[in-house]
């Protein structure tokens, strides 16, 4: 199993599409969080409670790249035909799953803590600049941190899951990405006491950008969207023929 | 699993430290049965049964189509048979332990990523394995690829994808060879290099199971032939057993795949 973990970590960091995700998820979150500061009147960010919605977009982008991640990790194997090695080497393909898993969660985590601390420190200067006092305690940005790299690990592993599912790259980064900014953000609008049971509204409630819902609650429920994703991900890849 | 990595010689001991006088064994590495695979209504593979024994090599031969990729998917617990029986040494390949000392195989010429180096492709697949990553440098030195071994492979020709798939399916020096159309795309001096490599590798007791639609080549390079068409099992036979009758191994492959009642 280390074997197969080594083999998945070198994947991860053998091309350059985690740096571009990387870097894409930078300029998104720095677009972001620039609009929310610059456009926002002042006195509507004058809160603790306000700023951190604000900083719900850190959250997100940690959430989503990760997921992204997660199912560029098997999807890209179909892609490029790499999954024919792969399971030729391991015929029984329960642990190319796994470490799948295990390394794309902790790849996620990663994505979670950079997202989040680009967002710190981009709206710690855009506050600054527009001479808004800063309402985050310490405890705040522990939450933001620790819940936002557990809520992107989370993500990553669905990801996975996801991706193993449907198989096609464009279907699962269109799909995750559609998933979070249009059937969330709409659902948030129009039905809020449902959108804070999703996974992208638990994942917030976790990392302390929402106060819907209690972070003991949001946690397991995150962890049961992952594991239902990643379970689907398993019947499918142990079962189905490789073209 | 514990590693003797004495196992592995040096790549360029591999090819001429070899031991020409070891007998071929007769044990069966491969045996179908009555293996069939269905997509709906159409058999790719219908009621196939062939043996194939050790320090043999195999063509197999059959226009686009037939069902020869197919049936070594399916040899190869890539796909699963509609019914009937694919085993490797005995076994179901998903069945094998350490699989990839027993069977190593290249089915598509073109599976990397184009972005990965050869050899993190190889230490990839050699980590997954537990095999020592100083056997990547070896293959890359025995397939005459390390000079280009930290370019991406996008940058490859296709003859040099060929060589570096054909390493990694020799990365756990395995006893049996799955190739799915090897010749392909590779230039006169490339498949000399195959034809020496393989009779080489088969003469140490080892087997080769090969697709192909070039004929000629295959004429040069195997002991015997399966014909496939329509995923049926034609003719199998040695090449001088089929070609008896005065007809060259083409007479009898036309022959034999344009008489089935097209």
């Amino acid at each position: 199993m280390i074997g197969q973990l080594r083999s998945e970590l070198l994947k991860q960091r053998s091309t350059q599409t985690t740096v571009y995700l990387f870097v894409a998820m930078f300029g998104l979150v720095a677009l972001a969080v620039s609009m929310h500061v610059i456009t926002l009147d002042a006195t509507d960010l004058a809160t603790r409670a306000r700023q951190l919605e604000v900083y719900q977009v850190g959250s997100r982008a940690g959430m989503v790249f990760a997921g992204i991640a997660g199912a560029i990790a098997i999807t890209a194997e179909i892609r490029y035909g790499t999954i024919r090695p792969t399971f030729l080497i391991t015929p029984r393909r329960g642990p190319v799953l796994v470490a799948k898993l295990a390394i794309s969660a902790l790849v996620g985590a990663v994505f979670g803590l950079i997202a989040e601390g680009l967002m710190a420190a981009d709206a710690a200067v855009a506050f600054g600049v527009r001479g808004i006092d800063n309402r985050l305690t310490a405890a705040d940005y522990a939450q933001l941190f620790s819940g936002g790299a557990a809520a992107a690990a989370l993500w990553a592993a669905a990801g996975v899951g996801i991706g193993a599912l449907v198989r096609n790259q464009v279907t699962a980064l269109v799909g995750l990405s559609a998933w979070m900014f249009i059937v969330e953000s709409t659902t948030e609008s129009f039905l809020p006491d449902a959108a804070r049971f999703l996974p992208g509204g638990s994942g917030l409630a976790l990392a302390g950008n929402s106060a819907d819902l209690s972070a003991a609650v949001a946690g397991p429920l995150l962890l049961l969207y992952a594991v239902v994703a990643a379970v689907a991900g398993w019947r499918a890849t142990m079962h189905r023929d490789i073209a | 699993m514990p590693l003797d990595a004495s196992r592995y010689r040096p790549a360029h001991e591999t090819l001429d430290a070899l031991d020409p006088v070891q007998p071929p064994r007769l044990d069966t590495v491969v045996s179908c049965r009555a293996l069939t695979k269905r997509y709906g209504d159409f058999a790719a593979v219908d009621d196939i049964t062939f043996s194939l024994e050790a320090g043999t090599v195999t063509g197999m031969l059959g226009p686009n189509g037939a069902g020869k990729t197919t049936t070594l998917r399916l040899l190869l617990g890539l796909a699963e048979p509609t019914s009937g029986q694919a085993l490797v040494f005995g076994r179901r390949y998903r069945e094998l332990p350490d699989p990839v000392r027993r069977v190593g195989a290249v089915l598509e010429s073109t599976d990397f990523h184009p972005s990965r180096s050869g050899r993190d492709h190889l230490r990839t697949l050699a980590l997954a394995a537990g095999l020592p990553l100083s056997r990547v440098d070896e293959l890359l030195e025995l397939v005459e690829l390390a000079g280009a071994a930290r370019r991406r492979v996008r940058t490859y020709s296709l003859g040099m994808r060929q060589r570096l798939g054909l390493a990694a399916a020799l990365l756990g020096d395995p006893e049996l060879l799955i190739l799915d159309e090897p010749a392909n795309g590779l230039d006169p001096v490339g498949v000399r290099w195959l034809r020496n490599f393989l009779q080489t590798y088969a003469g140490r007791g080892r087997a080769v199971l090969l697709s192909s639609h070039l004929l000629a080549e295959v004429a040069l390079t195997v002991d015997q032939v399966l014909i496939i068409n329509r995923g049926r099992l034609l003719a199998r036979g040695g090449i001088t057993e089929l070609t008896g009758g005065g007809q060259s191994l083409e007479d009898v492959y036309v022959e034999l795949t344009e008489g089935e009642g097209s």
